[in-house]
């Protein structure tokens, strides 16, 4: 972490900060201003216009933002915040300063707000007191200064981060949800050429880590990526990548499953001449040879192969390699080996040899390619509890087996096969002999099988693998009658092929730097199944990544590292807790057709229709907000402006004093439930009016947000949430009377033809022309009603009746019927200030707000000595009092600094 | 459609933050309806079968970001119409 000095640290840029920082530089101090917003402004900017002179209120806000921002002596820093501040025994202030991501280049970004046009995530904007929606991709406000973008990413979303391919699951989903699903399909592509493959056959560890499976059930997001892959391939358009032109260097790639096609289809991007050798006779590996067609049809991988071959990738299948040199002796700058786990596993029991004992990826492979052996009528078992064995087993059927039984030693619970694929093996008739273990097959004088003599087991202490270790039952041999056994217990790889030039473990895996995939000679690296034993397809695919990337990085000189750029997971907690309350929506309905009978390799999914994949993509609650679809990137007319992997950066700053200008809360009007802010959508706040009210208003004019009409009965309800012991607080927020003045004016301006009505307890009008303001907005015609509300109900066409007490005129209790009410709420203290030093330092007052404990005498002094506060942090304050306010505690400021120069009053801190 | 708050109190209506999704998957729906012709916010809730008030949002949104417009001087009845800007992408 870097350390920077300046004479003063200035926390939150509103009014009073600005203020502060301003005449602090003017002095010729080196000032640090940190502002949490991106923007600088505070309050202030977002309101219509200002008391009592109807200045607008962005008109005298931005050549102020313009000139902090500026200011030669000024460092501002937005969208940054102070994570503490420490004081060392010689009374310096020691503050740790965080520069939140922005994911935009602040210096290149040029405001044009394409990103935020671009962008799929809509959440509610902050900045328009929540009556509207802005994107994840914005800019903060028109006037914002800087007027630069910025992208709300809060982390990976779960989905995405649990993708071992690194597809950014939560981007194609928020694509399809915003029916673009050409952009969706070139998401996944830009990642791996396998998009439809990946949309059949992949177990989508996305959807296990769902936020929203948590509600009503997770988003069938792999299913969502078929959608696009479907939609893509009815389009007939082309895949639209660019590549980068031939950079002269040529990558060799032994094998054509998962990772070898992703490797090459990412090298091939970067201006690599990439060749795949296979030594099978059609591409594709375990994705064409291993996975049943009912699972995964030929024609889709077929696709996806295409997609590779037309990026000018040599696929030469029928290739065994043998010699890794003489690749290299060929031209080959660099060599993948990516040949998988395609060799089956033997039972290691004695008969294994007889005839009708098979191997699962060979029974597997065989079928593929056309030789599948005659079942029909026969019995078979099937050793084993993984994926491999529920293919084998339903494939098995589909084949004509009279009886297929999967044998496994441990319990289905236990099983290693998925979930679904095991119910569904069930479903199409695969029966399971659970518990047992093969101890020998017999067989009849001919050396055919005729059963698995099994042993059962019971399920003893955990293994490593955290599943009950099987022990033998003495005495329980017994015999299952069958034809055909097929051993899908495991899969190991055949690296027999390359001899002793590369290593491999005890199981026959390939050994590689475990971050580079880099092997013992340099030009080669292994990667995938082969080097890890068996997976999955997505590991795959991440493996394809990972070795393509480290390859360019061998290649062009770089460091071998750098691949894994994910930002940390959201928490779901804090994810669900951003809503009060979540809609629960169906489900999307399974589209698998089983039989109980199969007798075909028909596909079995059916894909999802429009309507479900939109129903489907929209129940995703955007849970790292940003999506990363990456449409903004594409949008952006500045390349490398928008970088969504940027991560905060951290530096610590030395002061020789601190201002506090961190302003106040509003009061959250749904602390008076008989209001009904929050349920009744035609009650409002104050801020929610002046935004109404701005000239960079979220509605075309004044409209109430229950059903967009123009108000004609508007009434105010002044003090809410100040001088209110109800809530805690008995002060008066000083300036809700004069907004209202105010708002009245402005409303009585914009609609000539509305009623406005003000329930008060008595209006505050202290400041110099402030009455005359008041009376002015009652000639024009506002009625001032004196007297509490109690309650408001609402009218089915959602206009609001008021049930209040008429002190001038009786005394009475009155109910009155309008079409919006405005809540003049209050302030609060914002208690961000006190968790920026050590518990107890900077001590508030008796109700919350930075203390001043000379208040009278010493404004904008605070218990901790150097630190001084400015503006509304200190107390409810107008605009012209926090301004008058910061200038006292700069004043404050100056005399500390110039104190601590001479070594006058010097002041000792405790160590 | 029930409206749950985990471990809370049913809450009234869908939370905004919810409704403002959905603003993506109205979309088409919404220039649907307003390429019969100009529509107000309750009209224009009616043709979905949403409550106004989450119409609201979509159009206002929608308004935002260029997808449609309200007409000037249209207002009848204290209600403005709004019309596709021709935004298709």
């Amino acid at each position: 972490m870097t350390a920077m000095n300046y004479d003063v640290l200035v926390v939150g840029a509103g009014i009073g900060g600005m203020e502060s920082a301003l005449k602090l530089g003017d002095m010729g101090y080196k000032v640090l201003l940190v502002e949490k917003e991106a923007s600088v402004g505070g309050k202030m900017i977002l309101l219509s216009k200002v008391f009592p002179t109807l200045d607008c209120a962005s008109c005298i806000s931005t050549p102020k933002m313009a000139s902090t921002i500026h200011h030669p002596n000024i460092t501002a820093l937005t969208y940054a915040r102070v994570d503490g501040i420490r004081r060392s025994p010689d009374g310096a202030f020691h503050a740790t300063v965080t520069k939140k991501a922005r994911h935009v280049d602040i210096d290149a970004c040029t405001g044009c707000q394409k990103c935020e046009t671009a962008c799929t995530v809509a959440v509610p904007d902050e900045f328009n007191a929540d009556l509207v929606a802005r994107r994840a991709a914005h800019i903060t406000f028109p006037q914002a200064v800087p007027k630069k973008a910025v992208i709300s990413r809060e982390g990976s979303s779960p989905c995405s981060f649990a993708c071992p391919a690194g597809i950014q699951a939560h981007g194609y989903v928020s694509l399809i949800r915003s029916g673009l699903n050409e952009q969706a399909y070139r998401l996944v592509l830009d990642a791996t050429p396998l998009v439809g493959t990946l949309g059949r056959a992949c177990y989508a560890p996305c959807e296990g880590e769902c936020t929203r499976g948590s509600l009503e059930g997770t988003l069938p997001i792999r299913r969502l990526k078929r959608y696009a892959s479907d939609a893509h391939e009815a389009s007939g358009n082309g895949t639209g990548i660019e590549i980068a032109a031939p950079n002269g260097k040529r990558v060799a790639i032994v094998g054509s499953g998962p990772t070898g096609l992703t490797a090459a289809w990412q090298l091939a991007r970067l201006g690599y001449s990439v060749r795949i050798l296979e030594a099978a006779p059609v591409a594709g590996g375990f994705l064409r040879l291993g996975i049943p067609s009912y699972r995964l049809p030929e024609a889709v991988v077929e696709r996806d192969i295409d997609n590779v071959r037309e990026l000018g990738v040599e696929i030469e299948t029928g290739v065994t390699v043998r010699d890794l040199p003489a690749l290299k002796a060929q031209g080959f700058d660099a060599v993948l080996v990516a040949t998988g786990t395609h060799k089956s596993q033997g039972l290691g029991v004695p008969g294994e040899d007889r005839l009708g004992v098979l191997g699962g990826t060979d029974f597997l492979r065989s079928v593929k390619l056309g030789h599948a052996p005659n079942l029909t009528g026969k019995r078979v078992v099937v050793v084993g509890g993984g994926n491999v064995a529920m293919d084998t087993a339903r494939t098995a059927r589909r084949l004509g087996a009279a009886s297929v039984t999967v044998a496994y030693r441990r319990g289905r619970d236990e099983m290693p096969a998925h979930h679904v694929e095991a119910a569904d093996a069930e479903k199409e008739g695969v029966g399971f002999a659970l518990q047992v273990a093969p101890v020998e097959v017999t067989g009849d004088a001919a050396g055919a099988v005729n059963g698995l003599r099994c042993q059962r087991m019971r399920l003893g202490a955990a293994d490593a693998s955290g599943r009950g270790r099987p022990e033998p039952i003495p005495g329980s041999e017994h015999v299952i009658a069958c034809d055909v056994i097929v051993a899908a217990i495991g899969m190991r790889p055949d690296t027999s092929a390359f001899g002793t030039q590369l290593a491999t473990d005890q199981g026959g895996r390939l050994v590689a730097d475990a971050t580079s995939r880099q092997t013992a000679l340099s030009y080669v690296f292994a990667a995938g199944d082969a080097v890890h034993g068996p997976t999955d397809i997505t590991r795959a695919v991440g493996e394809g990544r990972r070795a393509a990337h480290m390859i360019n990085r061998w290649l062009t000189g770089g460091m071998l590292a750098g691949f894994d750029d994910r930002l940390p997971v959201v928490d779901k907690a804090a994810v669900l807790a951003r809503q009060k309350a979540y809609a629960l929506r169906p489900g999307t309905p399974d589209g698998s057709t089983l039989e109980a009978a199969p007798a075909d390799f028909r596909e079995l999914e059916a894909p999802l229709t429009d309507a479900e994949a939109t129903a489907g993509a929209s129940r995703c609650i955007d849970c790292g907000v940003c999506s990363e679809c990456n449409e903004c990137v594409a949008a952006c007319p500045v390349d490398g402006c928008i970088d969504l992997r940027a991560r905060d950066e951290s530096f610590e700053a030395q002061v020789g004093a601190v201002v506090v200008s961190t302003g106040f809360k509003l009061f959250p009007a749904d602390l008076k439930p008989e209001y009904g802010w929050g349920r009744f959508r035609n009650v409002i706040t104050g801020m929610q009016m002046d935004r109404l009210l701005a000239p960079t208003r979220p509605f075309n004019t004044i409209l109430r947000p229950g059903d967009g009409k123009l108000p004609e009965r508007i009434a105010y309800i002044l003090c809410t949430g100040s001088r209110d012991e109800q809530v805690g607080n008995p002060l008066c927020s000083r300036f809700c009377c004069m907004y209202s003045v105010k708002q009245n004016q402005l409303l009585m301006g914009a609609l000539p033809l509305a009623d406005v009505t003000v329930h008060y307890m008595d209006i505050r009008a202290p400041g110099k022309r402030y009455d005359e303001f008041y009376e002015q907005a009652k000639s024009m015609g506002a009625n001032y009603i004196k007297g509490r509300v109690a309650d408001i109900s609402e009218t089915p066409t959602g206009d609001l009746v008021l049930t209040y007490e008429d002190i001038e005129n009786g005394g009475g209790v009155v109910k009155a019927e309008y079409d919006l009410v405005v809540l003049a709420v209050g302030v609060q203290p914002n208690h961000d200030a006190e968790q920026l030093f050590e518990v107890g330092e900077l001590a508030p007052d008796a109700w919350g707000w930075v203390g001043e404990p000379e208040e009278d005498l010493n404004p904008g002094a605070t218990s901790i000595p150097g630190v001084f506060v400015a503006g509304a942090a200190s107390g409810a304050k107008d605009i012209a009092d926090s301004i008058l306010h910061a200038g006292a505690a700069v004043a404050q400021v100056a005399a500390h600094l110039e104190t601590a120069k001479t070594g006058a009053g010097k002041v000792t801190v405790p160590a | 459609m029930v409206t749950t708050n985990p471990g809370g109190p049913a809450a009234p209506h869908r939370d905004d933050r919810e409704v403002m999704r959905d603003e993506a998957v109205m979309r088409p729906r919404i220039l649907a309806a307003l390429a019969q012709g100009p529509l107000t916010v309750p009209e224009s809730a009616a043709a979905l079968g949403a409550p106004a008030h989450e119409t609201v949002f979509w159009v206002m949104a929608m308004r935002r970001y260029g997808w449609l417009a309200e007409i000037k001087g249209s207002e009848s009845d204290g209600y403005f119409q709004y019309q596709p800007t021709g935004r298709t992408v």
